[in-house]
């Protein structure tokens, strides 16, 4: 078998597996920046797979589906901001809170729910002439679908919003130093909700992809941990869209090619591989030198109030 | 004055620990009303393996009306004992079928301390007087499915997306083997492995690398329907398993594994309402049901042996066999089917010469392999292509 065979499956599998984990990543990234830790990402992303897909199953729809996954996602992720914002609980407990809460409670709608084919899942796009382009055609314009390109597109808006324009510079300080922002008369509370919400639809419009799209299906618990791998791509990330997007896409690959490569290594070895990466990359960012160069946002994880700052 | 409450509590504390020993030290009297406690390792929603014994423990509970079940599901296999006390003693079952290997040691502990309570356990081997085993074992059924992909397969090389590299899957993967080849002498049956039981996006990605690796007919070992949604998305054969997928691919999935565990716990149940079975006298009773006792199925969906859309290509496709004669695959399935499911069980799969992928006879001429043998077994059918951890 050819090269360009192994490329093309391993690149078009890559995006395909990437692009909820990257929706994920570029979410919390900004839950994060703005000095909230979400780890509620796996329930808001659960209860965005079962809502996409019982809408897109009931009115044949499937961005329909996408659009009420976006909704639940931002609605739920309204939960952990007003536990952590506005009456400062404890970011960890909140969050953890959030996603048993979408396990149990997905768990529960989805009675019946499964083992049912959605009759009209998210289509998949074949681009005429570009998917003629050798290698890259395959890859990048046969087969993949519409939330694949719109993820790609929203890196560089995200990255350009965080870094080059005053919402940007907002809720980084917001997230770096609350208590400099408040004087200058920023709202704290306000950008901090809005990013946490921000972050919820991204992780519901990521489980309505996995439901409507990547396998349309409902099946209970069928995020099957997306949501903790997320949680470490975006501290892999530093905190930035355009390295997420590497981050979720390099993870993507390892995945997939953990199931390519059995014959040749043992699958124990292999299925541990891309948590190992994960953990290598954590222990490598938590260093020292890293840490003061390019580390998590100041004010992560602490609650604002005015004049404890 | 003291003393006096303290008396009553302490009387009181007596009277609801005697209470609570009189209730736990029952022992089911036959004809009276029975209850009966399952404990799943997964969610009910899975569609796989947790799904169907729910199935089948709702029919039960349609059938005999003196029947009364409760249920925990997503238990941990290591804290199975402490569910089992909870249905004993919240629940006052009489009889708890735990519904996953790994339950093995806690449902044994259980068994002891609970002498007079009868106990269940699917797909282990550890029996006492108060504890039997019971499985629906599905390598016939492989086996049917091996014949018929090896008749479709186009490019020889057969996919399966298996669970965790256990006998049970090794089985099932070598009787797949068996029949491919038998049709089809040059079939590879190449396998991946996801390291779970329920994991779809694994099972996907797994699906998926087998179809970039060139195999065009899947089966698989896995709690979800994945297989077979990748498989369809390709346009290629699949292969159902455990619940009905046929409406996951109705041009694709050309037949199945479906199970009935109703089989194994209405016969049971009735058993011990009838006062057959006792605490002390299951010692003995292995339920290891197939075909035969109708406790499996072959089919895309109950009813439906084959998908109609693939009969003519089996139809196509002709084999010489030393006893049928020349026989189209279609044929040959519907007699093997009969050979299987007559009381003698004329044919089985794991009948010699059966030689292991390193080229080591097996099974020789003129035996076929025992229970305890098929239970665990560990070696690689010749044919089988892709990693095999614990090949001896």
């Amino acid at each position: 078998m050819g090269w360009e065979t192994w490329v093309i499956a391993t690149f078009s599998r890559t995006l395909a597996y990437g692009t909820p984990l990257l929706l994920g990543t570029l979410g919390e990234i900004y839950a994060e920046r703005s000095g909230v830790l979400n780890l509620g990402i796996e329930g808001m992303m659960i209860m965005g797979a079962y809502s996409a897909f019982a809408i897109a199953y009931t009115t044949g729809n499937p961005w329909l589906g996408i659009l009420t996954a976006a909704v639940v996602g931002g609605a739920f992720s309204l939960i952990h901001a007003f536990a952590s914002i506005t009456l400062k609980a404890n970011q960890v407990v909140s969050g953890l809170a959030l996603t048993m809460l979408g396990l149990g409670l997905s768990g529960v709608l989805g009675r019946g729910w499964e083992g049912k084919p959605l009759p009209a899942p998210l289509g998949k796009i074949t681009v005429p002439v570009l998917s003629d382009i050798p290698v890259l055609g395959p890859i990048l314009f046969d087969g993949q679908n519409m939330i694949v390109y719109l993820t790609i597109l929203l890196v560089p808006l995200l990255w350009y919003i965080l870094y080059r324009t005053r919402i940007g510079i907002t809720i980084r300080s917001v997230g770096e130093n609350p208590a400099t922002a408040d004087s200058l008369g920023i709202n704290v509370g306000r950008v901090r909700y809005l990013c946490v919400v921000v972050g919820g639809i991204l992780a519901g419009v990521a489980g309505g992809y996995l439901s409507v799209a990547y396998r349309p299906a409902w099946t209970e618990g069928m995020t099957a941990g997306m949501g903790w791998i997320v949680i470490a791509l975006t501290i892999f990330a530093f905190w930035n869209p355009a390295i997420g997007m590497l981050g979720a896409y390099l993870f993507a690959a390892l995945y997939h090619l953990s199931f390519r490569l059995q014959p040749w290594v043992s699958p124990e070895l292999l299925r541990a591989m891309p948590y190992a990466f994960a953990i290598v990359v954590l222990i490598a960012v938590s260093r020292g030198t890293l840490q003061k160069r390019m580390g998590a946002p100041a004010a992560l994880t602490l609650p604002y109030t005015r004049g404890e700052g | 004055m003291k003393t006096k409450v303290a008396l009553i509590g302490v009387v009181a504390l007596a009277l609801i620990f005697g209470l609570s020993a009189l209730t736990v030290a029952k022992e089911y009297v036959p004809g009276e009303p029975l209850k009966a406690g399952f404990i799943y390792v997964g969610p009910i929603g899975d569609y796989g393996w947790s799904h169907a014994h729910n199935t089948a423990r709702l029919i039960c509970e349609d059938i005999f009306p003196w029947l009364e079940t409760v249920y925990i599901e997503s238990v941990p296999e290591g804290e199975v004992e402490g569910y089992i006390d909870k249905l004993i003693q919240n629940e006052n079952c009489d009889v708890v079928f735990t519904t996953s290997f790994g339950f093995i040691d806690g449902t044994f502990a259980a068994a002891q301390r609970y002498p007079d309570r009868i106990f269940g356990h699917c797909s282990g081997f550890l029996r006492v007087p108060n504890e039997m085993t019971y499985m629906a074992d599905f390598y016939q059924i492989y086996y049917l499915n091996g014949l018929i992909a090896g008749a479709l397969t186009k490019t020889n090389k057969i996919a399966y997306v298996g669970a965790f590299p256990i006998p049970e899957l090794k089985r099932h993967i070598g009787a797949y083997t068996i029949g491919a080849r038998e049709v089809n002498p040059e079939a590879e049956v190449h396998v991946r492995w996801i390291e779970a039981w329920y994991d779809p996006t694994a099972a996907k990605e797994a699906a998926e690398a087998l179809v970039a690796e060139g195999c065009d007919a899947f089966a698989f070992t896995e709690d979800s329907p994945t297989v077979v949604q990748v498989a369809a998305e390709h346009e290629l054969p699949s292969f159902g398993h455990y619940s009905p997928m046929y409406q996951f691919s109705p041009e694709y999935c050309v037949s199945g594994q479906l199970v009935h565990w109703e089989a194994i716990y209405l016969d049971c149940l009735a058993k011990v309402y009838a006062g057959v079975y006792t605490a002390h006298n299951l010692e003995n009773l292995d339920y290891w049901w197939l075909l035969r006792e109708e406790a499996v199925e072959m089919g895309a969906k109950p009813g439906m042996l084959i998908n109609p859309d693939y009969e003519d290509a089996l139809k196509a496709v002709t084999v010489d066999d030393p006893v049928l004669g020349t026989i189209s695959v279609y044929d040959l399935v519907m007699a093997r089917l009969t050979q299987m499911t007559d009381p003698s069980m004329i044919f089985d799969p794991f009948s010699g010469p059966i030689t292991d992928r390193e080229g080591n006879l097996r099974v020789p001429v003129g035996s076929r392999m025992s229970v305890a043998e098929l239970t665990t077994m560990e070696w690689a059918v010749d044919g089988v292509v892709g990693p095999w951890p614990g090949e001896p």
